[in-house]
C-alpha cells in the first residue's frame, strides 16, 4: 500500500469509524469503517443503494451520522453543513453539475466563494493558475452553456479546488461521459493526486475503478464489506462482493411453470432522447406460473426493460404481445387494466402519492377498475376496505388507512405496494428491486407472497440487484449487459460467481 | 391522529393566519401614517344590509373564478390566464345572446354554453402549445391575456355600438335576463340569479374532484406526476383536459352580471376578476369550501373599501394590501402547519409500530 | 402544491398581480403627494353650510396632475366660495357598476345630497341609483345617458366638454410652433371620448397646413390602467414620434402624458409637449416647464363647481350640460412665455372663428 508520509508516522486523510445512519425503517449505513490515505484515489463501490450516497451525504456535511466518528489528518471532526466540510478541505463532484449555464465560468467559480479571491483580477489569476498547474484547459471568461459535458466537469472540479479542497469527492464522474472524455478525467485526476490531493471516487463501473484506484471499497448494504488494493481483484470478484456470494435462502419450490405464454417480447428497442440505443434486440417469454429474473449491473437497461413492458417508454422497434394480443402501441393505463401489476424501481417516485392517505394510494394504478373505481366513478368506501384488507394480510405496520403514505416507513410502504399490486389477480407483475431496502422479516414476507402468487398461475418479471433473490425466485434468469440481453442460466445450478462474469462481461470461461 | 386534534390543527392554520396577516396589516397603516384603530373600526364593523346582498354577489363572482384558477392548480398547471378566458367568453356570450338567435330561456342556456366554449377554446391554446411545444403554461396564458384584451376591445369597436363614451354590444333581450333573487327583503339591490351558477359551479368542482376517477387522476398528477405517469395517467391528455376546464369555468365568470345587471358587454366591464381569483384560490388551497371562504372574504375587503375611504379617509390600496398579506400569510402559515402535522403523523406510526412490537413481545 | 418551488412561484405570481392591479394610485412625484395631503385637508376642515358634495373618482384619482385634479380644484373652489362640505372616494382597480352604485349610496348615506361622479365610468351606476334618491343631485363628467329610453332624469347632469374645440386649438397652436411639420398625438385609449380629442387637434394642425404629418398613438384599446396610468408607456410611445421627426406631441392620456414631459426633456430644445385638461404648465417639474407649450384646459373645475353651485343655488342643472368655447369650459393656456405673441394671436382669431361658428369642428375621426 502506499504510505505516503507525515514523518510522525502515516495518518489517513479521512477516516471513518463505525458510522451508522438510519432513516424511518430503513437502516442506510451501518459499521462502516473506511480509511482514506492521503494522495490516493480510493473508490467507493456498491450497488444502487448499498448506501455510498449516504455515506459521501454524511462526509460532506450534508448529514449527520447517528454513531460513530470522522477525522480528517487525524482529528476528529463533526459536520453540521457542507460548509464546515469544505473548511476542513473537503469538495465534492456531484453527478448533476451545479453550474449556471448563462455564467461564465469565471463567475461559476467565483459564485458563493467570493471572498476568497475576490470577484476581479485576483479571482481570474487563481483560476488560470489551477486551470494551468492541473492541465484543465478552460477559458475564464467563456458562458458555461457553450461547454462541453467534460469541461464543465472540469469546471466543477476547478470551484472545488478553487475552495481549497485536499480531499476531493467525486459522485460517478464517468456516468455522464463518453470514453474519450473518461480518458481525459482519469489524466486529470492522476495529476491531481500527483500534487498531493485526495480523492475519492465513486461508481459501480469496475473496469474504470480498477483502472483508476489506488484501493477498493466495496459497500453492500449499508455497510462496508472489504477493502483491497486492485491489483489483487478481477472485476467479478469485485461484483461477487457487492451482490454477496452467500448461498440463496430463498427456496423456490416446485416449478409451476405452464404452457401457456403470458408475456412475450420480440425485437425490443428502446431510445432515449438523442436516439441513444438503449435496449436493443431484446427477445424474452413468460409464461403462466414462471419467474423470469433479469440480473445485471445498474445501468445496463432493466429500467428501459421494465419501463418498456409497462408502456412507460414506447418501443422504437420490436412488440410486446400479453397473452397473446399485441400491445406494443398501448399505453401504461391499458396494459395496467389489461392485468400488469408493477412494483417500481423507486417506490417513493413511482409508487405512491406520498402525501395521499394509504386508501388513495390503494387507488393509484388501479382507478380503471374495483374495488377503487364504478365506472367513472370512484369508490372510496371500496377502496378503504381493501386498503385495509392489504394492511392486514401484507402486515403493513400502521395506525390505519388514514395515515398518509409519507409517514410510513420504507419497508412498509414497499409492503403495501406488493401487496396493491397483488389485488385484483393481475396475470403479469413486473417487480423491480421488490425487497430493496427493505428489512429481514418483510422481505422474506415478499418473496412467499410473490411465490404464492407464481403458484396460482403470475408470470413475474423479476429485476433485482439481489443474487439471493434472483437464484431463489426465479425459474429462468437472464442477464442484461449493455442493453442486450444475454445468456440464460437455471437457477438450480448456476454460481454466483458465473453471474458476476456475465454481468460484468468479463470472460465466460468459468460457467459451466 | 384522532379527530379532536384534526379539527384542532385544521382551524389553527386559519386563525394563525389571519392573526398574521392583522398584525401584518396594522403596522403597514402604522407605517404609513394612518390610525390603526379607525382603520379596524371600519374594516370590522357590520356592514349594513344591503351591502350583504353585494358581497355575496361579488363573492360568487370571485368564488367562480377563483375555482377555475384552483382546479389547474390542483394538478401543477398555472392557468394565468383566467381574466383573458373571461374577457373572451362573457364577449362571445354577450355576442350570442344578443343575436337572439333562440327564443327566451333557451337563449340564456345556450349563451352561456357558448361562453364556456370560448373560455375552453382561449384556454385550450395555451393547453396545446405546452403538449406539442413545451411552452410553459405560466407564459403563454399571460401573452394570451394581452392578445384577448386587445382583440376583444376590437372587436367590440367592429361589432358593437356607440352608447355614450363607450361601446356596447346588442342588448341581450329581455326574455332572456335572469331575473334577481330578491335576498334581503325590501331591498332595492338584489342577488343575480346567475349567482346560484357558483353553488353549481362548486358541487360540480368537488364532485369532480373528489369522487371521479378524472379527479383522482388530477390531484395525482398535482401530487407527483411520475407515480401519475406509472399509474396510467397520460399527462399531456389530463394537462389538456384541465385547462379547457379551467376556462370553460372561466367562462362563468362573466355570466352572472351579464345576465343579471349589465346585458350586454360594454367597454367598462369589470377588469381583474381572472386575477383575484388567483389569490382566492390561492387563500382558499384550491378546495372547493376554502375558496368559498376566500372569495366571502375577498368580497367583504372589497367591499369595506368605500367606507373606509369615505369615514377614515384611509386610501383604499389599503386593502389591496390587506389581501395580499392575507394570502402571503395563510400559504406561509398553512406551509408550516403542514410540516408539524408530517411530523406528528410520523411520530404516531412509530409509536403505534412500538406499541405492536411490545404486544407481540408479550404474546412471545 | 407540494412543490415548495412552484409553490413560491405561484405565491409570487399571484403576489404581484394582485398588487399590480391596484399599485396604480398616488405613488407618483411630490407634486402629486402634496396634491393628496391638500385634498385631505380641504374636505377635513371643510365644515359650512353649504352642498355637501360627495365626489366618486375613478381609478387612480387625485394626483394625476390632470383631469382628476382638475376636478378636485372645483370641489376646493366649491368648499371655499360656496361653504360646502365634503368627501372624496377613490375606486379600486377592478370593478363594476354595481361596486360604483355601492360608492354612491355609501356616500348618501353619509349624507351627501350633491354627488359627482368624475369619469363617465359613473353613467350606468348613477341612473341606476339616482330614480331612489329624488332629492340628492347627480352629477357625471363626460357622463351619458345609459337607459334604453333616454328619458332624462331630473336629478341627474350629463356635464360634458367639447374637447374637440380646445383640442383644435392646440393643434392649430401646434401646426404654428412645428419647424419639421410633423406633429404627434397620444391618446389613452381607443374610446370615443379621447377620439374627439384627436380629431379636434387633427382639425386644428390642418387648418394652418395640410401638409403636415400627424403622428398618433394609442396606449391602450380599451384597458384604463395601461391608458391613463402608464407614463412608462407614454414616455416610450413620445420617445418613438420624436425620434420619428415629430416635435411638438399633444397628450389626452391622463397620468400617462408625466411620461411625455421625461421624453421631452430628453428629446431637448427645439421639442415641445402640450398638456391636457388643467395647465400642466404650472404643476409640471421645473426642468420639465420650459417644454411644456401650452394645454388644452377641459375646465372640470369649472364643470364642478358651477354644478354644486347651481344646485346651492336652488337650480340644479340637468340632462347634458356641455361647456364649449363659448361657454368657456374648455381654452388653451397661455402661461409659458415661450409660447409666441403671433402664435397666440392666430389661435385666438381660430377660437373667436368656433366660437361665431365659423369653424366646424368635428367631433369624431
Amino acid at each position: 500500500m502506499t504510505e505516503p508520509g507525515a514523518s510522525d508516522g502515516p495518518v489517513p486523510a479521512v477516516q471513518l469509524a463505525g458510522i451508522a445512519k438510519r432513516f424511518p425503517g430503513v437502516v442506510a449505513n451501518h459499521d462502516v469503517d473506511v480509511e482514506i490515505w492521503p494522495g490516493t484515489v480510493h473508490a467507493l463501490v456498491g450497488e444502487n443503494g448499498a448506501g455510498k450516497s449516504t455515506l459521501m451525504k454524511i462526509l460532506y456535511g450534508v448529514q449527520k451520522p447517528d454513531e460513530g466518528m470522522i477525522t480528517v489528518d487525524g482529528g476528529a471532526v463533526t459536520f453540521s453543513s457542507p460548509g464546515d466540510a469544505i473548511a476542513c478541505g473537503i469538495g465534492m463532484v456531484f453527478q448533476h453539475f451545479q453550474l449556471a449555464d448563462n455564467l461564465t465560468v469565471l463567475e461559476n467559480v467565483v459564485l458563493g466563494a467570493e471572498r476568497r479571491h475576490g470577484i476581479g483580477a485576483g479571482a481570474r489569476r487563481e483560476i488560470m493558475r489551477i486551470s494551468q498547474v492541473y492541465g484543465f484547459d478552460l477559458d475564464a471568461d467563456e458562458l458555461v452553456e457553450t461547454l462541453g459535458v467534460g469541461e464543465r466537469q472540469r469546471v466543477e472540479i476547478l470551484k472545488v479546488l478553487y475552495r481549497g479542497a485536499r480531499i476531493i469527492i467525486l459522485d460517478e464522474p464517468t456516468a455522464v461521459l463518453v470514453p474519450q472524455e473518461v480518458d481525459a478525467l482519469f489524466a486529470n485526476l492522476r495529476e491531481l493526486k500527483r500534487e498531493g490531493h485526495t480523492l475519492v471516487f465513486i461508481s459501480h463501473k469496475l473496469d474504470e475503478v480498477l483502472a483508476i484506484a489506488d484501493e477498493i471499497t466495496v459497500l453492500r448494504r449499508g455497510t462496508t464489506v472489504a477493502t483491497v488494493p486492485p491489483a489483487d481483484v478481477t472485476p467479478h470478484d469485485l461484483a461477487e462482493l457487492m451482490v454477496g456470494a452467500e448461498l440463496p435462502s430463498p427456496s423456490r419450490g416446485d416449478s409451476t411453470v405452464t404452457d401457456r405464454t403470458v408475456l412475450e417480447v420480440r425485437g425490443l428497442r428502446v431510445e432515449g432522447p438523442s436516439g441513444r440505443v438503449l435496449l436493443d434486440d431484446v427477445d424474452l417469454v413468460i409464461r403462466a406460473g414462471e419467474v423470469l429474473g433479469i440480473a445485471g449491473v445498474e445501468g445496463n437497461g432493466q429500467t428501459e426493460l421494465v419501463e418498456a413492458v409497462i408502456g412507460m417508454r414506447p418501443a422504437a422497434a420490436g412488440s410486446v404481445a400479453l397473452g397473446g394480443t399485441d400491445v406494443t402501441r398501448w399505453g401504461t393505463r391499458e396494459r395496467r387494466a389489461a392485468g400488469v401489476g408493477y412494483i417500481p424501481e423507486d417506490r417513493q417516485r413511482h409508487g405512491l402519492l406520498l402525501g395521499f392517505p394509504l386508501w388513495e394510494n390503494r387507488m393509484l394504478g388501479h382507478q380503471t377498475r374495483p374495488p377503487s373505481a364504478n365506472g367513472v366513478w370512484l369508490d372510496p368506501a371500496g377502496a378503504r376496505a381493501d386498503a385495509a384488507r392489504i394492511v392486514e394480510s401484507y402486515d403493513v405496520r400502521t395506525p390505519g388507512v388514514d395515515t398518509s403514505a409519507r409517514s410510513l416507513s420504507g419497508g412498509n410502504q414497499q409492503k403495501f405496494i406488493v401487496g396493491r399490486e397483488m389485488s385484483g389477480d393481475p396475470m403479469l407483475l413486473v417487480a423491480a428491486h421488490p425487497t430493496r431496502g427493505v428489512d429481514v422479516g418483510a422481505q422474506a414476507a415478499i418473496w412467499d407472497h410473490i411465490r404464492e402468487a407464481r403458484r396460482r398461475g403470475l408470470a413475474v418479471l423479476l429485476v433485482s440487484a439481489d443474487l439471493d433473490e434472483l437464484i431463489g425466485l426465479s425459474d429462468t434468469i437472464r442477464v442484461v449487459l449493455r442493453g442486450r440481453l444475454g445468456d440464460e442460466f437455471d437457477p438450480q445450478d448456476v454460481q454466483p460467481q458465473q453471474l458476476g462474469s456475465a454481468m460484468t462481461g468479463a470472460a465466460a470461461d468459468t460457467r459451466g | 391522529m384522532s379527530l379532536a386534534r384534526r379539527v384542532l390543527l385544521g382551524a389553527t392554520a386559519p386563525v394563525l393566519a389571519f392573526a398574521v396577516a392583522a398584525l401584518v396589516t396594522t403596522v403597514v397603516i402604522v407605517g404609513a401614517g394612518a390610525s390603526p384603530g379607525e382603520f379596524w373600526q371600519v374594516l370590522l364593523s357590520a356592514p349594513e344590509a344591503r351591502y350583504y346582498v353585494s358581497i355575496v354577489n361579488s363573492a360568487a363572482v370571485l368564488y367562480l373564478s377563483g375555482l377555475a384558477a384552483a382546479i389547474g392548480f390542483r394538478m401543477n398547471l398555472f392557468n394565468i390566464g383566467v381574466e383573458g378566458q373571461y374577457r373572451v367568453a362573457t364577449f362571445a356570450g354577450a355576442v350570442f345572446a344578443g343575436w337572439a338567435v333562440l327564443p327566451g330561456p333557451l337563449n340564456t342556456v345556450a349563451a352561456i354554453l357558448v361562453a364556456m366554449a370560448a373560455g375552453a377554446a382561449w384556454a385550450g391554446i395555451a393547453a396545446l402549445l405546452r403538449v406539442t411545444r413545451g411552452v410553459s403554461e405560466v407564459i403563454s396564458t399571460i401573452m394570451l391575456n394581452a392578445i384577448a384584451l386587445s382583440l376583444v376591445a376590437y372587436l367590440l369597436q367592429k361589432v358593437g355600438s356607440r352608447e355614450g363614451q363607450t361601446y356596447v354590444t346588442d342588448a341581450i333581450p329581455r326574455s332572456a335576463w335572469v331575473p334577481s333573487i330578491p335576498l334581503i327583503p325590501g331591498e332595492i339591490s338584489q342577488v343575480y340569479g346567475l349567482a346560484l351558477l357558483a353553488l353549481v359551479a362548486g358541487v360540480g368542482f368537488s364532485v369532480l374532484l373528489r369522487r371521479s376517477r378524472f379527479g383522482f387522476d388530477l390531484r395525482a398528477t398535482g401530487e407527483s406526476e411520475s407515480a401519475a405517469v406509472a399509474s396510467g395517467v397520460d399527462v399531456k391528455r389530463m394537462v389538456v383536459w384541465a385547462m379547457l376546464l379551467s376556462g370553460a369555468l372561466a367562462g362563468l365568470i362573466g355570466m352572472p352580471e351579464l345576465f343579471g345587471a349589465s346585458h350586454a358587454y360594454g367597454s367598462t366591464i369589470q377588469t381583474g376578476i381572472g386575477f383575484t381569483g388567483i389569490a382566492v384560490a390561492l387563500l382558499g388551497r384550491n378546495n372547493a369550501w376554502g375558496i368559498a371562504f376566500a372569495a366571502m372574504v375577498f368580497a367583504y375587503l372589497n367591499q369595506q373599501a368605500s367606507p373606509l375611504s369615505i369615514e377614515a379617509d384611509i386610501s383604499t390600496e389599503i386593502i389591496a394590501v390587506t389581501q395580499g398579506v392575507v394570502v402571503l400569510s395563510v400559504v406561509i402559515v398553512y406551509e408550516v402547519v403542514r410540516r408539524y402535522r408530517v411530523r406528528l403523523e410520523q411520530t404516531e406510526v412509530a409509536r403505534a409500530l412500538r406499541q405492536q412490537r411490545k404486544e407481540q413481545g408479550v404474546a412471545a | 402544491m407540494r412543490n415548495p418551488a412552484r409553490l413560491a412561484a405561484g405565491v409570487v405570481a399571484s403576489a404581484a398581480l394582485v398588487l399590480s392591479g391596484c399599485a396604480s394610485g398616488g405613488d407618483d412625484t411630490s407634486a402629486s403627494d402634496e396634491e393628496t395631503a391638500a385634498s385631505e385637508d380641504v374636505c377635513e376642515s371643510a365644515d359650512g353650510d353649504g352642498p355637501a358634495i360627495g365626489l366618486a373618482y375613478d381609478v387612480g384619482g387625485v394626483g394625476d396632475q390632470s383631469f382628476n385634479d382638475s376636478a378636485y380644484a372645483g370641489l376646493s373652489r366649491a368648499v371655499e366660495e360656496l361653504d360646502a362640505t365634503c368627501a372624496q372616494a377613490a375606486a379600486q382597480a377592478g370593478e363594476n357598476d354595481a361596486d360604483r352604485e355601492e360608492r354612491l349610496r355609501t356616500l348618501i348615506d353619509g349624507g351627501y345630497d350633491t354627488i359627482i361622479g368624475v369619469g363617465f365610468v359613473y353613467s350606468v351606476a348613477v341612473y341606476n341609483v339616482a330614480p331612489d334618491f329624488p332629492e340628492v343631485y347627480f352629477g357625471i363628467i363626460d357622463g351619458f345617458n345609459p337607459t334604453e329610453s333616454q328619458k332624462d332624469l331630473p336629478n341627474v347632469a350629463n356635464i360634458g366638454f367639447a374637447a374637440n374645440e380646445g383640442s383644435f386649438l392646440v393643434g392649430a397652436a401646434a401646426a404654428l410652433t412645428t419647424e419639421s411639420d410633423n406633429v404627434g398625438f397620444i391618446g389613452g385609449t381607443n374610446t370615443p371620448l379621447i377620439q374627439a380629442f384627436e380629431a379636434g387637434f387633427n382639425a386644428g394642425v390642418e387648418e394652418v397646413d395640410p401638409q403636415i404629418e400627424i403622428q398618433s398613438q394609442y396606449l391602450s384599446q380599451d384597458d384604463p390602467v395601461k391608458g391613463f396610468e402608464n407614463p412608462a408607456g407614454g414616455e416610450t410611445a413620445a420617445t418613438g414620434m420624436y425620434e420619428n421627426g415629430a416635435d411638438v406631441i399633444y397628450h389626452a392620456a391622463g397620468k400617462s402624458g408625466l411620461g411625455l414631459f421625461d421624453a421631452v426633456v430628453q428629446a431637448g430644445e427645439g421639442n415641445w409637449a402640450i398638456g391636457v385638461d388643467s395647465d400642466q404648465y404650472l404643476t409640471a417639474d421645473p426642468d420639465q416647464q420650459p417644454y411644456i407649450l401650452t394645454s388644452m384646459l377641459k375646465r372640470v373645475d369649472t364643470g364642478v363647481f358651477e354644478f354644486a353651485q347651481g344646485v346651492a343655488e336652488g337650480n340644479p342643472p340637468s340632462g347634458y350640460v356641455t361647456y364649449d368655447l363659448a361657454s368657456g369650459g374648455v381654452d388653451y393656456s397661455t402661461s409659458n412665455d415661450a409660447l409666441p405673441t403671433e402664435v397666440i394671436e392666430q389661435v385666438d382669431q381660430f377660437k373667436q372663428q368656433i366660437i361665431d361658428d365659423e369653424i366646424e369642428v368635428p367631433s369624431e375621426l
